[in-house]
Protein backbone atom coordinates (compact mmCIF):
# COMPACT_ATOMS: atom_id res chain seq x y z
CA UNK A 1 0.00 0.00 0.00
CA UNK A 2 1.39 3.69 -0.87
CA UNK A 3 2.10 6.30 1.59
CA UNK A 4 -1.12 8.25 2.11
CA UNK A 5 -0.54 11.68 1.14
CA UNK A 6 -1.93 15.26 2.44
CA UNK A 7 -3.97 15.88 -1.00
CA UNK A 8 -6.10 18.83 0.60
CA UNK A 9 -6.79 20.88 3.99
CA UNK A 10 -10.41 22.05 3.87
CA UNK A 11 -11.11 25.05 5.54
CA UNK A 12 -14.48 25.77 6.56
CA UNK A 13 -15.53 29.34 6.75
CA UNK A 14 -19.24 31.42 6.85
CA UNK A 15 -18.07 33.07 3.77
CA UNK A 16 -16.05 31.12 1.23
CA UNK A 17 -16.30 33.63 -1.69
CA UNK A 18 -14.36 36.04 0.74
CA UNK A 19 -11.74 33.53 1.94
CA UNK A 20 -11.66 32.64 -1.90
CA UNK A 21 -10.62 35.94 -3.22
CA UNK A 22 -7.94 36.57 -0.33
CA UNK A 23 -6.15 33.35 -0.96
CA UNK A 24 -6.16 34.00 -4.98
CA UNK A 25 -4.90 37.81 -4.31
CA UNK A 26 -2.53 36.78 -1.66
CA UNK A 27 -0.66 33.42 -2.39
CA UNK A 28 -1.72 33.22 -6.39
CA UNK A 29 -0.96 36.94 -7.30
CA UNK A 30 -1.23 37.61 -11.63
CA UNK A 31 -2.93 33.94 -11.36
CA UNK A 32 -5.98 36.34 -12.59
CA UNK A 33 -8.31 34.43 -9.95
CA UNK A 34 -8.26 31.20 -11.80
CA UNK A 35 -6.08 29.26 -9.00
CA UNK A 36 -9.77 28.54 -7.65
CA UNK A 37 -12.30 26.20 -9.56
CA UNK A 38 -16.03 26.08 -7.99
CA UNK A 39 -16.31 22.66 -6.78
CA UNK A 40 -19.48 23.35 -5.36
CA UNK A 41 -21.78 26.50 -5.30
CA UNK A 42 -20.15 26.73 -2.02
CA UNK A 43 -17.00 24.63 -2.19
CA UNK A 44 -13.80 25.91 -3.71
CA UNK A 45 -10.70 24.25 -4.70
CA UNK A 46 -6.94 25.44 -5.83
CA UNK A 47 -3.85 23.89 -5.65
CA UNK A 48 -0.69 25.33 -4.43
CA UNK A 49 2.22 23.22 -5.18
CA UNK A 50 0.86 19.71 -4.86
CA UNK A 51 -1.58 19.95 -2.35
CA UNK A 52 -5.12 21.66 -2.47
CA UNK A 53 -6.63 24.71 -0.62
CA UNK A 54 -10.54 23.26 -0.14
CA UNK A 55 -12.16 25.90 0.80
CA UNK A 56 -16.07 25.16 2.19
CA UNK A 57 -18.73 27.39 3.31
CA UNK A 58 -20.45 25.78 6.49
CA UNK A 59 -22.82 26.63 8.99
CA UNK A 60 -21.31 25.17 12.20
CA UNK A 61 -18.08 27.48 12.53
CA UNK A 62 -18.02 31.17 13.43
CA UNK A 63 -16.97 34.20 11.21
CA UNK A 64 -13.91 34.56 13.19
CA UNK A 65 -11.23 31.36 14.02
CA UNK A 66 -11.76 31.28 18.10
CA UNK A 67 -8.50 29.55 18.26
CA UNK A 68 -6.46 30.63 15.39
CA UNK A 69 -3.01 29.25 16.58
CA UNK A 70 -4.13 25.48 16.47
CA UNK A 71 -3.22 25.08 12.90
CA UNK A 72 -0.95 27.12 10.61
CA UNK A 73 -1.02 27.01 7.22
CA UNK A 74 2.92 27.09 5.52
CA UNK A 75 3.14 28.87 2.77
CA UNK A 76 6.83 28.24 0.72
CA UNK A 77 7.65 31.09 -1.82
CA UNK A 78 10.30 32.02 -3.96
CA UNK A 79 11.22 35.59 -2.58
CA UNK A 80 9.49 36.08 0.50
CA UNK A 81 10.41 40.55 0.21
CA UNK A 82 8.43 40.68 -3.08
CA UNK A 83 5.74 38.65 -1.58
CA UNK A 84 5.54 40.79 1.64
CA UNK A 85 5.28 43.57 -0.57
CA UNK A 86 2.99 42.03 -2.49
CA UNK A 87 0.92 42.08 0.45
CA UNK A 88 1.47 44.73 2.52
CA UNK A 89 -0.13 46.09 -1.10
CA UNK A 90 -3.32 44.37 -0.07
CA UNK A 91 -3.42 45.45 3.28
CA UNK A 92 -2.99 42.11 5.04
CA UNK A 93 -3.07 41.99 8.74
CA UNK A 94 0.37 40.64 9.98
CA UNK A 95 0.64 38.59 12.92
CA UNK A 96 4.81 38.67 12.70
CA UNK A 97 6.11 40.75 10.06
CA UNK A 98 8.64 39.54 7.83
CA UNK A 99 11.83 38.53 9.32
CA UNK A 100 14.94 36.57 9.26
CA UNK A 101 15.24 33.60 11.67
CA UNK A 102 17.58 30.26 10.91
CA UNK A 103 17.05 28.81 8.25
CA UNK A 104 15.40 31.71 5.91
CA UNK A 105 12.83 34.21 5.79
CA UNK A 106 9.72 33.71 7.84
CA UNK A 107 5.93 35.90 8.39
CA UNK A 108 2.99 35.37 9.70
CA UNK A 109 0.08 36.79 8.25
CA UNK A 110 -4.09 36.07 9.65
CA UNK A 111 -6.00 35.77 6.78
CA UNK A 112 -9.93 37.25 7.04
CA UNK A 113 -11.21 34.28 9.28
CA UNK A 114 -8.66 34.73 11.41
CA UNK A 115 -6.28 31.77 10.60
CA UNK A 116 -3.07 31.96 10.94
CA UNK A 117 -0.69 32.05 7.41
CA UNK A 118 2.92 31.80 7.51
CA UNK A 119 5.06 32.52 4.44
CA UNK A 120 8.65 30.77 4.18
CA UNK A 121 11.67 31.29 2.32
CA UNK A 122 13.96 28.86 3.04
CA UNK A 123 17.59 29.59 2.25
CA UNK A 124 17.75 33.19 1.96
CA UNK A 125 20.46 35.31 3.68
CA UNK A 126 19.39 38.68 4.78
CA UNK A 127 19.71 41.42 1.81
CA UNK B 1 12.76 20.98 7.82
CA UNK B 2 12.94 20.05 4.27
CA UNK B 3 14.30 22.46 1.68
CA UNK B 4 12.31 23.54 -1.39
CA UNK B 5 11.86 21.23 -3.92
CA UNK B 6 12.25 23.18 -7.46
CA UNK B 7 9.90 24.42 -9.34
CA UNK B 8 8.51 21.99 -12.46
CA UNK B 9 8.72 23.87 -15.31
CA UNK B 10 4.76 25.63 -15.98
CA UNK B 11 3.18 28.63 -16.63
CA UNK B 12 4.00 32.07 -15.46
CA UNK B 13 0.93 32.02 -12.76
CA UNK B 14 2.18 28.57 -11.64
CA UNK B 15 5.25 29.86 -11.09
CA UNK B 16 4.50 32.53 -9.12
CA UNK B 17 1.94 30.40 -6.83
CA UNK B 18 2.98 30.03 -3.16
CA UNK B 19 3.07 26.21 -2.08
CA UNK B 20 1.72 24.49 0.97
CA UNK B 21 4.49 22.67 2.07
CA UNK B 22 4.22 22.31 6.07
CA UNK B 23 1.00 22.52 8.50
CA UNK B 24 1.71 22.87 11.96
CA UNK B 25 -0.31 21.39 14.38
CA UNK B 26 -0.78 22.93 18.14
CA UNK B 27 -1.05 20.02 20.19
CA UNK B 28 -0.95 19.63 24.48
CA UNK B 29 1.52 16.85 23.36
CA UNK B 30 3.41 17.30 20.57
CA UNK B 31 5.17 13.80 20.82
CA UNK B 32 2.17 11.78 21.13
CA UNK B 33 0.34 14.12 18.78
CA UNK B 34 3.31 13.09 16.19
CA UNK B 35 3.15 9.79 17.41
CA UNK B 36 -0.70 9.18 16.58
CA UNK B 37 -0.34 10.82 13.24
CA UNK B 38 2.57 8.27 12.60
CA UNK B 39 0.46 4.99 13.17
CA UNK B 40 -2.70 6.29 11.83
CA UNK B 41 -0.72 7.23 8.23
CA UNK B 42 1.58 3.93 8.44
CA UNK B 43 4.69 6.14 8.83
CA UNK B 44 8.40 4.79 9.86
CA UNK B 45 9.60 6.09 13.12
CA UNK B 46 13.22 5.81 10.87
CA UNK B 47 12.84 9.48 8.90
CA UNK B 48 12.87 12.00 11.65
CA UNK B 49 10.38 14.56 9.26
CA UNK B 50 6.90 13.50 9.11
CA UNK B 51 5.88 13.68 5.82
CA UNK B 52 2.46 12.92 3.75
CA UNK B 53 2.86 13.66 -0.01
CA UNK B 54 5.32 15.83 0.08
CA UNK B 55 3.70 18.06 3.15
CA UNK B 56 5.69 17.85 6.31
CA UNK B 57 3.38 17.68 9.37
CA UNK B 58 4.82 19.63 12.41
CA UNK B 59 4.22 19.92 15.70
CA UNK B 60 4.24 22.31 18.55
CA UNK B 61 3.12 22.99 22.28
CA UNK B 62 -0.26 24.45 22.79
CA UNK B 63 -0.67 27.84 24.58
CA UNK B 64 -4.25 27.12 24.90
CA UNK B 65 -6.43 25.89 28.04
CA UNK B 66 -9.11 23.82 25.58
CA UNK B 67 -7.75 20.03 25.69
CA UNK B 68 -9.45 20.07 22.11
CA UNK B 69 -9.99 21.93 19.43
CA UNK B 70 -13.42 23.80 19.96
CA UNK B 71 -14.66 24.06 16.07
CA UNK B 72 -13.09 20.77 14.75
CA UNK B 73 -14.94 21.61 11.04
CA UNK B 74 -12.83 24.77 10.72
CA UNK B 75 -9.81 22.95 9.13
CA UNK B 76 -10.00 19.20 8.16
CA UNK B 77 -6.56 17.54 6.83
CA UNK B 78 -7.84 15.54 4.18
CA UNK B 79 -5.42 12.10 3.23
CA UNK B 80 -5.63 10.37 0.26
CA UNK B 81 -5.04 6.60 0.51
CA UNK B 82 -5.15 3.82 -2.11
CA UNK B 83 -6.60 1.27 0.08
CA UNK B 84 -9.16 2.87 2.31
CA UNK B 85 -10.23 -0.77 4.36
CA UNK B 86 -5.97 -0.68 5.34
CA UNK B 87 -5.94 2.51 6.60
CA UNK B 88 -9.65 2.22 8.32
CA UNK B 89 -8.28 -0.89 10.23
CA UNK B 90 -4.80 1.42 11.07
CA UNK B 91 -7.37 3.86 13.01
CA UNK B 92 -9.40 1.35 14.43
CA UNK B 93 -5.78 0.00 16.20
CA UNK B 94 -5.17 3.29 16.93
CA UNK B 95 -8.83 3.50 18.71
CA UNK B 96 -9.23 6.73 16.74
CA UNK B 97 -12.83 8.74 17.74
CA UNK B 98 -15.01 8.66 14.83
CA UNK B 99 -16.87 11.48 13.35
CA UNK B 100 -18.03 9.87 10.37
CA UNK B 101 -17.70 6.06 9.10
CA UNK B 102 -16.48 5.17 5.71
CA UNK B 103 -19.17 6.20 3.43
CA UNK B 104 -19.18 5.84 -0.43
CA UNK B 105 -19.71 9.56 -1.91
CA UNK B 106 -19.73 10.45 -5.29
CA UNK B 107 -16.28 11.84 -4.59
CA UNK B 108 -14.95 8.41 -3.29
CA UNK B 109 -14.77 6.44 0.03
CA UNK B 110 -14.40 9.08 2.85
CA UNK B 111 -14.56 8.48 6.50
CA UNK B 112 -13.89 11.09 9.38
CA UNK B 113 -11.68 10.48 12.56
CA UNK B 114 -10.68 13.10 15.56
CA UNK B 115 -6.54 13.20 15.86
CA UNK B 116 -5.07 13.93 19.40
CA UNK B 117 -5.79 16.77 19.77
CA UNK B 118 -9.21 16.30 18.25
CA UNK B 119 -9.13 18.09 14.89
CA UNK B 120 -10.77 16.26 12.05
CA UNK B 121 -8.99 14.27 10.20
CA UNK B 122 -10.64 12.61 7.12
CA UNK B 123 -9.02 9.18 4.99
CA UNK B 124 -10.13 9.51 1.10
CA UNK B 125 -10.09 6.92 -1.36
CA UNK B 126 -10.94 8.70 -4.57
CA UNK B 127 -13.63 7.97 -7.05
CA UNK B 128 -12.25 8.04 -10.35
CA UNK B 129 -14.26 10.47 -11.57
CA UNK B 130 -13.98 12.72 -8.70
CA UNK B 131 -12.93 15.99 -9.04
CA UNK B 132 -9.12 16.52 -10.18
CA UNK B 133 -8.42 18.47 -6.30
CA UNK B 134 -9.55 14.96 -4.90
CA UNK B 135 -7.73 13.05 -6.44
CA UNK B 136 -4.89 11.14 -5.21
CA UNK B 137 -1.15 12.35 -6.15
CA UNK B 138 1.51 10.02 -5.96
CA UNK B 139 4.37 10.74 -3.70
CA UNK B 140 6.90 13.77 -5.36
Amino acid sequence: MATPTLGSILLGTSDPERLRDWYAAALAPGDGGGVFTEVTPTMFAGTFGDTSLLIDGRSDVAGTNPEPGRVVLNFHVDDARAVAEHLDSLRVTWLVELEEREGGLFGTLVDPDGNYVQIIQLGQSPS
Amino acid sequence: MVADPPLPESSAGARRRARLLAITLESRAPDRAAAWYRQALGLSDDDPLLTAGGVELRFTLGTTEAPNTVEPARIVLNFHVDDIRAAEARLVALEAVWVRELEHTSWGIIGTVLDFDGNCVQIVEPAPDSPPCLQRKEEP
